[in-house]
């Protein structure tokens, strides 16, 4: 779900957690971040449409995803 | 027809010669040298490729990324309409992984820099992160280990197709544990001379497949295939079931003279394909063939068909491609409409799920007692709506009927005319032409329409009786399932009792009936279905000069007489002796090769 979000923007996206960082356009790094809930997360964009990537991606995160990857 | 095979009394051949024995799935015989096909090793070697192919390494990898991708969009979008989007959205997972970036880069760089094989790098690659996924605590992440495992086999199958297949040598005989219908169109094109498997049964798809392409094939060999090395000698007869590896020379001999009978024979049927069919005292019998390749169509008239009494359009799209949209689907049955008329060609809308075509994995219990046929299609109508127009579209370049596949009851038929009706208007408001008078018939293969016969004749234009599902169903018996296989016997009598009843409906309601079954091929029965009534018989073309020859030797009282005493009999066995003694009495009938004899 976090991937397929991110697809739809050119900005490149890195989730960081613990000073590990993935791509967030990788499901196979999202996957293997392997954020249980509850954890601390910080999300990066860059890219001319960061703001847009940025303001989906946290509607995304605070509605819960709805239970899915 | 020549065969590089010596035989093996030189001083360093393999053993003395080894007999095993199946069952005939495709009548013929080959001689020539064994390739044994893995399927279940889909493991890549490591493997480095010249500096020049790495750009058709890419490529490959392209080509079998795409090729994933589009069956993981197939299956995805079937599990969404059957098993709900959280299974869907698992398929559309494994695509997402197919076009990773992670992923990508990372086998492009083995490639690229590494001169990896594609498939040995997306293996590695792959494996990377399934360990690092598989020593999570967490259960959910260790499950997405087996997706990513999917994934990389569905990719590496892909990867490995093309070199599988230049690996068989032109006229091999494939030697496996099992082959699918798909295997066998691959091998076709390598011009295969025959295959052996372990598995399966003479109506199982791929058999069918074998028929139809006229490659001999045995099946049931129970492990046989794994006694038989890479690049022996041997003989296959289909006819007779055997399959003789390391044979001696007068075994080889022996073979190759059986061969040419059976060529002769094949001549002399092609001979008589322009012959009516017709009983003795004159009753004329119609045969019509089973397809399910754009291929065969151009040999119907070689065989003596009369018409194609059922298209089976689930196989035309079971390529790479999936199933194509409105416009690619009218431009298939278009090209076998211009073929075929004016002789009608009866397609039957795709039959999906059961045995056919899995469109929900391993989750439905009972796949055959489950989502399939008529079923699917009216739940579906993203699959129906567009195989519908397609051909009525095609309606106007040449007779053709619409068969409906697993029909139980009335409503399903009732709903389907609707839709169809709709569907006209619709085109007819697009301005696009329809043939005015398209007959919609429905399959008898659920024991409750073939008890109801009566009332479907009355609401279709034209029924169709498949035996093997009919048999099936009515006997309980999965006829895939080795342990059970053998009680699958289509002349039982219960199962025959039933087909009477629904040919005598539609005679009764003046409605067209055809058996399409492997029952309506078998020799010993075509007289009892004359009896029945029947003079609609619909089979694999290759069977129809034999069916030809058989119908030409009898009487219709005589089969009316040979019917009921059949009918009468307490089990199959009372049936089948009852044949014996029948056939004893009709010597000339008795097919030289092809016993279809239980």
């Amino acid at each position: 779900m976090i991937v397929r979000a991110a697809a739809k923007y050119r900005a490149d996206f890195f989730i960081e957690k613990d000073r590990y960082q993935i791509n967030g356009k990788s499901i196979i790094g999202v996957m293997t971040l392997a954020a249980e809930q509850g954890a601390q997360l910080r999300l990066v964009f860059t890219g001319d449409d960061a703001k847009a990537a940025a303001d989906d991606m946290v509607a995304l995160f605070d509605s819960g995803f709805g239970e899915e990857l | 027809m020549s065969d590089d095979i010596q035989s093996t009394d030189g001083s360093e051949g393999p053993g003395p010669p080894k007999l095993f024995n199946g069952i005939g799935a495709s009548p013929g015989i080959a001689i020539g040298r064994s390739y044994r096909y893995e399927k279940t090793a889909y493991q890549a070697n490591e493997r480095v490729i010249a500096r020049e192919d790495v750009e058709r390494e890419l490529a490959r990898l392209d080509d079998a990324t795409r090729l994933s991708e589009r069956d993981l969009h197939k299956i995805a979008s079937v599990a969404r309409g059957q098993l709900g989007t959280e299974s869907a959205n698992l398929f559309e997972a494994q695509a997402l992984m197919l076009h990773d970036p992670e992923f990508g880069a990372a086998v492009r760089r083995h490639i690229v820099e590494d001169l990896w094989a594609a498939d040995y790098a997306a293996q590695t690659v792959m494996e990377r992160h399934r360990e690092r996924l598989q020593r999570s605590g967490n259960p959910y992440l260790r499950e997405r280990a087996h997706d990513m495992a999917d994934v990389q086999f569905r990719l590496i199958r892909h990867l490995q197709r093309g070199q599988i297949l230049s690996r068989i040598d032109e006229k091999a005989i494939v030697v496996a544990e099992s082959l699918t219908a798909a295997d066998l169109i691959l091998f076709s094109r390598r011009n295969l001379l025959g295959c052996v498997m372990d598995h399966g049964a003479q109506t199982a798809h791929v058999s069918i497949m074998a028929r139809a392409l006229g490659i001999p094939a045995i099946v049931g060999l129970q492990g046989a295939a794994a006694q038989i090395p890479n690049g022996s000698s041997i003989i296959l007869d289909a006819l007779a079931g055997i399959v003789i590896v390391d044979p001696d020379e007068e075994q080889l001999s022996k073979y190759r003279a059986k061969r040419e009978r059976y060529e002769r024979m094949l001549r002399e049927q092609r001979a008589s394909a322009t012959l009516p069919a017709a009983t003795i005292d004159g009753c004329r019998i119609s045969l019509m063939a089973n397809l399910e390749l754009e291929e065969e169509v151009a040999h119907l008239k070689w065989f003596g068909a009369e018409g194609v009494g059922l298209f089976r359009t689930e196989l035309l799209f079971m390529s790479d491609t999936g199933i194509p949209d409105e416009t690619g689907q009218f431009a298939c049955y278009a090209r076998i409409v211009e073929q075929t008329r004016p002789m009608v060609t009866t397609f039957r809308l795709m039959d999906l799920g059961g045995d056919k075509i899995r469109l929900t994995g391993p989750s439905e219990r009972n796949p055959d007692l489950g989502w399939r046929g008529i079923r699917v299609l009216l739940e579906r109508e993203d699959l129906l709506r567009p195989q519908l127009r397609a051909l009525l579209r095609v309606s106007t370049k040449g007779p053709i009927r619409i068969l409906l596949p697993m029909v139980t009851e009335l409503e399903e038929l009732r709903r389907l005319k609707r839709i169809m009706g709709d569907t006209i208007q619709e085109m007819k408001e697009e301005g696009i032409g329809v043939s005015e008078d398209i007959p919609v018939g429905v399959m008898i293969e659920v024991p409750a329409a073939a008890l109801q016969a009566a009332h479907f004749a009355r609401e279709a234009d034209f029924m169709s009786i498949g035996t093997n599902d009919l048999t099936q169903y009515v006997l309980a018996v999965d006829r895939s399932n080795e342990l059970v296989a053998h009680q699958f016997n289509e002349k039982h009598p219960a199962v025959l009792r039933l087909v009477a009843k629904a040919i005598k409906a539609g005679v009764e309601a003046k409605k067209s009936v055809a058996v399409c079954g492997e029952l309506a091929a078998q020799v010993p029965a075509i007289p009892i279905l004359i009896g029945f009534g029947l003079r609609e018989f619909s089979a694999s073309p290759i069977y129809l000069p034999e069916m030809k020859r058989v119908i030409r030797g009898v009487t219709t009282a005589e089969c009316e007489e040979l019917a009921r005493s059949c009918l009468e009999r307490e089990d199959a066995t009372g049936v089948s002796n009852t044949l014996t003694d029948w056939f004893e009495r009709h010597k000339e009938l008795q097919s030289p090769f092809l016993s279809n004899a239980d």
